[in-house]
């Protein structure tokens, strides 16, 4: 049970707008930022965000970026917060492409085997980082598939992995050689960046995600993959390890409720959901939606009312 | 979609029990005699790719012969009727476009027996086939291969605009399938107001080419589901819409038919939902270990190598012939 139980929405009720954000950031240590939505959308940041993670740090909170985005690696995301004006160190992101390479990494992935990537660059750089050998990528984004007669495509019989993830560059040629991986190399896994459905990729609207790629791989091999992204709290455990703590001193903050929220509450952590993203408040209080997370607010620079009542003070 | 397994009255004397294994069909003058209409699946029953299955042309004047009506059903949605009657004449088989039911056929059927609008629009994900058959039934559309060299561009501020028209999106294999038309269907689906997710099928492999199974519609289909949360609407095997469309058109009962295929969630499954006889083929994408594995819920009535295993019949026939001269 985390700090906020008292405050908390109550069981079975719609998440309560958040108004005492005090309370909230003293209850707990860290804050994990969703980045999509929450930070930023598309290459625009959201107002308000400098102040508030200023203020944060100021109030000696540890922050955490987590996002389910496989296209780039923690070092280009670093490049991103950095071309945004945002002071956050490559060790403070988990993204989704760095969550493949150390999954990898924690079962031994045999140094003789290789992954087939569909995805894009930070994938690539995660996989590389960790000495991981990976064919695929962009790089096949060209290839086409006309199927004429007597055609056969070759697959590598060194493939032990098959990573998915977010592709703009998807084609035939990607699906049938991670389709033949998968069906024909004993215990090839099937890794799954995220599944998320939409993304906002530029700020203008939303964006069919990672989700599509993977359902198109679902579809071929009716095989559930292994998801390493929210909502499993695979990176959860890898943070909370790595920085050495407790996921209730936690509060996860998204606009997601089937990832961010879900991955917050996997983990037991306080849950705050922002409407800067893909969620609206209709969709949160729709009878439908089964996850309510502890709070909702507009968007994370209403967490500067906690300085306005410190200042106050 | 998935109705319960029915035992019909036709075959009582020659059907195993719903839940028993499938035997090998060792009389096949006796299958042949007891139904009146043959359903075949194409790929993997009566070619592979673009090669026919040995011993399939004598398999089917042998059955014609004997007086039997013959109906193919396929889940490949890339050809319409009209061009897989063509496919047909190339490979030396007398069937005509009546007798052929594509589910690229069904997709068009269906918005038909539903009035779609006439000012509405079909979005295609899919091959030629799809757009033919709407074609043909009047109905607009947009999509399909010409958006196969279209490619987004991501740089700020950029929009993807939508037809706000399009009141169904149609899903079937699509070879040229890109992030445009991903993108550009889940936009219809998501954002305008009772737009329909169609799939000609959700077959997960095929054999597109002799030589190897190739990712299927299933795997488009998938892709639209991963991006919208969605469940299609199937018109293809193994729901029923062929099959009823196909006992109306001819007026036949379904306990008159056998049905005829490689694939245990498609083709048989689409047999036994509406109780008719099933014969599981090993020319196409089922193993015999598929079919006696302890994982396989789907049994047919009976298994052989390929449909040529029928023409067994015809020699019974001349040999009792021959016997009684």
């Amino acid at each position: 049970m985390n700090c906020c139980a008292q405050v908390g929405a109550e069981a079975g009720g719609s998440a309560p707008f958040l108004t005492d954000h005090t309370t909230l950031i003293d209850s707990v240590e860290t804050f994990i930022f969703d980045c999509d939505g929450v930070i930023w959308k598309g290459d625009s940041l959201i107002d308000g965000v400098p102040e508030t993670l200023d203020m944060l740090r100021s109030m000696g909170k540890r922050l955490v970026f987590v996002t389910n985005n496989s296209t780039k690696s923690r070092k280009q995301y670093g490049k991103k917060f950095e071309s945004l004006g945002l002071s956050v160190s490559a060790e403070e992101i988990f993204a989704s492409s760095f969550a493949a390479a150390a999954y990898l990494k924690s079962m031994k992935f045999p140094t003789d085997k290789k992954v087939y990537i569909i995805g894009e660059a930070g994938i690539q750089l995660e996989l590389k980082q960790a000495g991981i050998n990976y064919i695929g990528g962009p790089e096949d984004g060209d290839k086409r598939i006309d199927l004429t007669p007597g055609q056969l495509m070759e697959h590598d019989h060194d493939v032990g992995a098959v990573v998915v993830g977010f592709d703009r560059y998807l084609n035939y040629y990607k699906l049938q050689y991670a389709t033949l991986c998968i069906r024909e190399n004993p215990g090839c896994m099937f890794i799954a960046t995220n599944c998320d459905a939409v993304i906002h990729l530029t700020d203008a609207q939303e964006w069919a995600g990672g989700g599509s790629m993977v359902g198109a791989i679902k579809g071929s091999t009716k095989k559930e993959p292994l998801v390493v992204g929210k909502p499993s709290t695979f990176m959860m455990d890898c943070l909370a390890s790595e920085f050495n703590i407790k996921t209730s001193q936690i509060c996860m903050v998204g606009d997601r409720l089937d990832t961010d929220i879900l991955f917050g509450q996997n983990g037991g952590c306080a849950t705050l959901l922002v409407l800067s993203g893909v969620t609206t408040l209709e969709t949160l209080q729709s009878s439908e939606n089964k996850i309510q997370p502890d709070f909702y607010t507009n968007k994370i620079s209403d967490l500067l009312a906690a300085k306005k009542v410190t200042t106050n003070a | 979609m998935h109705g319960p397994i029915s035992l019909c009255h036709d075959f009582e004397s020659l059907c195993t029990e719903a839940t028993a294994s499938a035997s090998l069909l060792t009389n096949p003058a006796k299958l042949i005699d007891s139904v009146e209409t043959f359903l075949f699946d194409c790929d993997g029953v009566i070619w592979r790719g673009d090669v026919l299955i040995d011993g399939v042309p004598e398999t089917v004047e042998m059955l014609r012969s004997k007086g039997k009506r013959l109906i193919f059903v396929t889940n490949n949605s890339t050809k319409s009727r009209k061009q897989y009657g063509k496919k047909f004449e190339m490979l030396g088989l007398d069937v005509t476009e009546e007798e052929i039911f594509s589910s690229s056929f069904a997709a068009a059927a269906y918005l038909m027996s539903i009035n779609f609008p006439s000012h509405k629009k079909v979005y295609v994900v899919g091959e030629s086939g799809i757009q033919l058959e709407l074609k043909q039934a009047g109905i607009n559309y947009l999509g399909g291969p010409e958006d196969g060299d279209k490619r987004i561009d991501l740089s700020p501020g950029q929009l993807m605009q939508h037809d706000p028209d399009v009141a169904a999106v149609v899903v079937g294999f699509d070879r040229y399938i890109n992030y445009y038309k991903l993108q550009y269907a889940t936009l219809c689906i998501r954002e305008n107001p009772g737009c329909m997710f169609i799939a000609t099928n959700c077959d997960s492999v095929a054999h597109f080419t002799e030589c190897q199974e190739w990712a299927g519609g299933g795997c488009m289909v998938g892709a639209i589901k991963g991006s919208t949360q969605r469940e299609p609407l199937v018109v293809g095997k193994p729901s029923t819409f062929m099959m009823d469309h196909v006992t109306s058109k001819f007026n036949i009962k379904t306990s008159q038919i056998c049905m005829v295929g490689d694939r245990l969630d498609t083709d048989i499954l689409f047999g036994q939902n509406e109780g008719c006889a099933t014969l599981l083929v090993l020319s196409g994408v089922t193993t015999l270990e598929t079919l006696q594995s302890a994982d396989n819920k789907i049994q047919p009535h009976y298994y052989t190598p390929t449909i040529s295993e029928l023409l067994a019949a015809k020699d019974l026939a001349n040999g009792l012939h021959s016997s009684l001269l």
